[in-house]
């Protein structure tokens, strides 16, 4: 009997979620028709360029990999109460930390593809200490040091790659580093999912760091609801004052999940700079580190939530690519859906939140 | 003329009734003041008052007037403005732009200020109540920002003026400055509801008395007929019947000592005066005392590092001033907050979690340091729901669903599970019904026969004198006294509450 409730407040839970999709799809037909785009035509593009071919579909999954990454750096850090705006910068950092030991490291490859996951972790680690360090000691709070602390990492990315670390005599148009080892690419898995019965094609990314951002995924899972670092992490998320009183030493926990956001973050860029460029530049992709805020909280700061929103969210990025080439509708459009989505997405969820806490306040007494 | 009229205003919360049939009345030009303890119900009739809370029954007459207030707008609106306790102040805003925030004359949007400049001055100077209009707030000592507080209710044409006390944060000089403000204003016809539970000043100030007692009105008296002993006998109240049963105590070593802990507080002024007391194993003693005379500070000292002055906290003959909550949990200090909403549950998380909270890194919960044994942890919750019979549909409910009652069970089975050597119990029983109050009871008797010391800290002081073996009376910061149970009366122990014997 109880188990059974249980189940229908989860089933409630994801409700809020498609409702919100729903509503912001309803907006964007609705603005879509203001442009002269029938309804048809709009989901028509949308649906060729994300879920209409294998091809397509795949594509969806493999953007959805850094932005998982990015959405699970975000949310364990959000778990704990603190708002770690800067996983763009720990991306960005981690990255060339991480491109830097793939470049200068000769290491057999069996060594060399953790080594360098470690080193972009290290890195993107190494960028959140100094914030989490100014929380801790001097109060300053982290959404304004992270912000600061992105341009300072672009700045110095941008100066690095330019000057003591570009690549001199590589034949490129932009500024980058030198050529990333061969022991230390990032393979394809297609063949293993060719073997597992799943046609992904060649110029898909589907590369190891699928693989790291499953076993990241999984770890974080592991540490929020198996440990008691985890615990504690979700006990200073819900009140700072009962963790105090309950002997929690808060600031440790802020400290600790700081780095471990930081270490996250730092391999959001392994796909683009491992697996598709093969060296690193200061125009790999930015702002995934901000959509990792967005998708956090629509995951609502859980692994697997996460999963879903990362995956929503590559599939926002590509309908926006298909409406603009195959509609009129200008593919900013997708911004402001996005947005919206979010809007729909937390509102619904506070709704949600508040009849499953009459409920239950109805079954206690 | 009645200014105000409150008639059998009755408000009920979850298990217990603030307000009671309380009926209370205010005439033109009198200082009527309202005492009783904290959880008395006089900041529930006052916020009834105010709009902010909505009575179950009963009903407000505003000068004769059968009046709705449904919110602090409708209130303001009606001639009703109240000086709360925490200042409604804006620190960097200057002090006119105070007065006028949220009724700013304005021409199609533009700041006009000369008008209300001339307003507010006139206001001044009518009731004496000087205050720099450029001043900025936050750089006013704390009686001209009260001053502020009285100039921003008198701008909004307030005739019934309640002060929620109003004298907590003043050094005696401004409180004359303050009677005097509110003499100037009487003499205008304005009413003053004087909340306050210091009776010198009480005694000092207002015209009629009224006593408040658990949700009740005891007795409204004259000023000519009010003596400070017959306050304090009405606060305090007649006993009620709770039957303690309790056998004898046998009292071990000392397991808590504190010595000579000083503490200045936030104003400059001492929280902690010396306080020393002493909790041996298999006793609990009780701290009795008007809330406000350094009992939480006391409590805090105990059970968390505090800056303090000087003195010394020995547990089990171990100083424990150095250590931080979880090393004083683990060393087997338990504690009962006084705001278990606040301090006591993690709301969200289920049952079986907040019953192992502040244990939760420990084996039996935690295997190899760090792996949570999330079936241990439900059989503990389980078996620990059971024999205390805590109200819940499974250990996995989130504990914001239970009732304060079954709130308050769930902290103390779980500090009691724990086998603390020292079990602090801050207000263990406010705001609970009589079911979850009998129940805390006999598990406190409990503790102390398991040899557990019990320092009991409550503004109840039925609860402090059925319970306690020895007792302390603890004012301005000191312990002033100490009784055993068999040689402490209601009435004594109620007179060195309020500082009227002292050292005796």
């Amino acid at each position: 009997m109880a188990k059974l409730k249980l189940d229908k407040y989860r089933a409630l839970e994801v409700l809020a979620p498609i409702l919100g999709f729903l509503a912001s799809l309803v907006v964007l037909l609705i603005i879509a028709a203001a442009v002269g785009e029938t309804p048809g035509r709009t989901v028509s593009a949308i649906i060729r360029f994300t879920v209409g071919t294998g091809a397509r579909l795949a594509t969806v999954f493999s953007v959805a990999i850094p932005l998982f990454i990015a959405g699970l750096a975000v949310a364990v850090a959000f778990r704990a109460g603190v708002f770690n705006i800067g996983a763009e910068g720990q991306y960005f950092i981690g990255g060339l930390v991480g491109a830097l030991a793939g470049i200068y490291l000769p290491l057999p490859r069996a060594i060399h593809l953790p080594v360098v996951v470690l080193a972009a972790m290290a890195g993107g680690a190494l960028w959140a200490a100094i914030p989490a360090i100014l929380k801790v000691t001097k109060g300053i709070h982290e959404v304004i040091s992270t912000i600061m602390f992105n341009n300072i990492a672009l700045a110095l990315v941008n100066y690095l790659v330019n000057g003591p670390l570009s690549g001199r005599g590589e034949k490129s148009l932009e500024p980058q580093t030198y050529k990333i080892l061969a022991t230390a690419l990032f393979g394809k898995l297609n063949a293993a999912f060719r073997f597992v019965g799943l046609n992904v094609p060649e110029h898909v990314y589907m590369d190891y760091s699928l693989i790291v951002a499953i076993i990241m995924g999984f770890l974080v899972w592991f540490l929020l609801f198996r440990m008691r670092f985890g615990f504690e992490i979700r006990a200073v998320g819900v009140s700072l004052d009962v963790s105090r009183y309950s002997g929690i030493r808060v600031k440790q926990v802020q400290i600790g999940v700081f780095l471990i956001s930081g270490a996250l973050a730092g391999l959001v860029g392994l796909q683009e700079i491992f697996a598709i460029r093969g060296h690193y530049t200061f125009e790999i992709a930015s702002g995934l580190g901000f959509d990792g805020i967005a998708i956090a909280l629509i995951g609502r700061n859980s692994p697997v939530g996460v999963i879903f929103s990362a995956i929503l969210f590559a599939f926002l990025k590509q309908a926006g690519y298909g409406l603009q080439l195959y509609t009129s509708v200008p593919n900013a459009i997708i911004y402001l859906i996005t947005g919206l989505m979010i809007l729909f997405i937390v509102v619904i969820n506070e709704i949600v939140t508040r009849y499953i806490r009459a409920l239950r306040k109805k079954e206690a007494a | 003329m009645t200014l105000l009229k409150m008639e059998e205003i009755t408000k009920v919360f979850p298990g217990v009734r603030a307000n009671d049939r309380v009926s209370f009345d205010l005439k033109e030009g009198e200082i009527h003041a309202l005492v009783g303890e904290n959880g008395a119900g006089k900041t529930t009739l006052m916020k009834i008052l105010y709009g902010l809370q909505k009575p179950d029954s009963g009903s407000i007459y505003l000068k004769e007037q059968a009046a709705t207030i449904r919110n602090p707008r409708d209130a303001i609106n009606q001639g009703i403005g109240m000086v709360h306790q925490h200042f409604m102040l804006v620190p960097p805003f200057t002090v006119l732009e105070n007065i006028v925030l949220g009724m700013e004359t304005h021409t199609t949007g533009v700041l006009r200020m000369e008008g209300p400049a001339e307003a507010v001055q006139k206001i001044m100077d009518q009731n004496g109540l000087v205050v720099d209009l450029d001043a900025h707030v936050e750089d006013l000592p704390v009686g001209l920002q009260q001053r502020v507080e009285i100039l921003k209710i008198l701008y909004r044409g307030a005739e019934i003026l309640v002060f929620d006390e109003p004298t907590a944060v003043l050094t005696p000089r401004e409180v004359d400055e303050l009677f005097k403000t509110f003499r100037m204003m009487t003499g205008q016809g304005r009413g003053i509801v004087f909340i306050s539970h210091k009776l010198d000043e009480v005694l000092e100030i207002a015209d009629r008395i009224t006593v408040i007692r658990r949700g009740q009105v005891v007795r409204t008296l004259e000023r000519s007929e009010a003596t400070k002993p017959l306050i304090a006998e009405l606060m305090v109240g007649k006993p009620v019947l709770l039957k303690v049963d309790k056998p004898e105590a046998s009292p071990g070593e000392a397991i808590l000592e504190v010595r000579d802990l000083r503490q200045t507080g936030e104003r400059g002024h001492p929280t902690l005066d010396g306080v020393s007391l002493r909790v041996r194993a298999g006793e609990i003693y009780g701290i009795a005392g008007v809330e406000g005379n350094g009992q939480s500070e006391l409590v805090q000292a105990i059970t968390e590092p505090v800056k303090l002055d000087g003195g010394e906290i020995l547990l089990g003959g171990d100083s424990i001033l150095g250590w931080d909550v979880r090393t004083r949990r683990d060393a087997g200090i338990g504690h009962i907050p006084e705001d278990r909403q606040r301090y006591g549950l993690l709301l969200p998380f289920s049952l079986a979690d907040n019953l192992v909270l502040g244990q939760h890194h420990r084996p039996p919960f935690v295997r190899g340091r760090q792996l949570i044994d999330s079936g241990r942890i439900r059989g503990y919750a389980r078996e620990t729901i059971e024999s205390y019979d805590i109200r819940t549909p499974s250990e996995m409910t989130p504990a914001n669903a239970l009732s304060g009652g079954n709130q308050q069970k769930v902290i103390v089975a779980r500090e009691m599970r724990f086998e603390p050597r020292l079990l602090v119990a801050s207000q263990p029983t406010r705001g609970v019904d009589i079911g979850a109050t009998e129940f805390i009871y006999s598990e406190l008797i409990a503790a102390r026969q398991g040899g557990k010391a019990v320092l009991l800290i409550s503004a109840d002081l039925d609860e402090v004198l059925s319970l306690s073996d020895r007792i302390g009376v603890m004012f301005k910061g000191r312990i002033i006294k100490e009784f055993a149970q068999s040689e402490a009366t209601r009435e004594q122990v109620g007179l060195y509450m309020t500082g009227e014997e002292q050292n005796g």
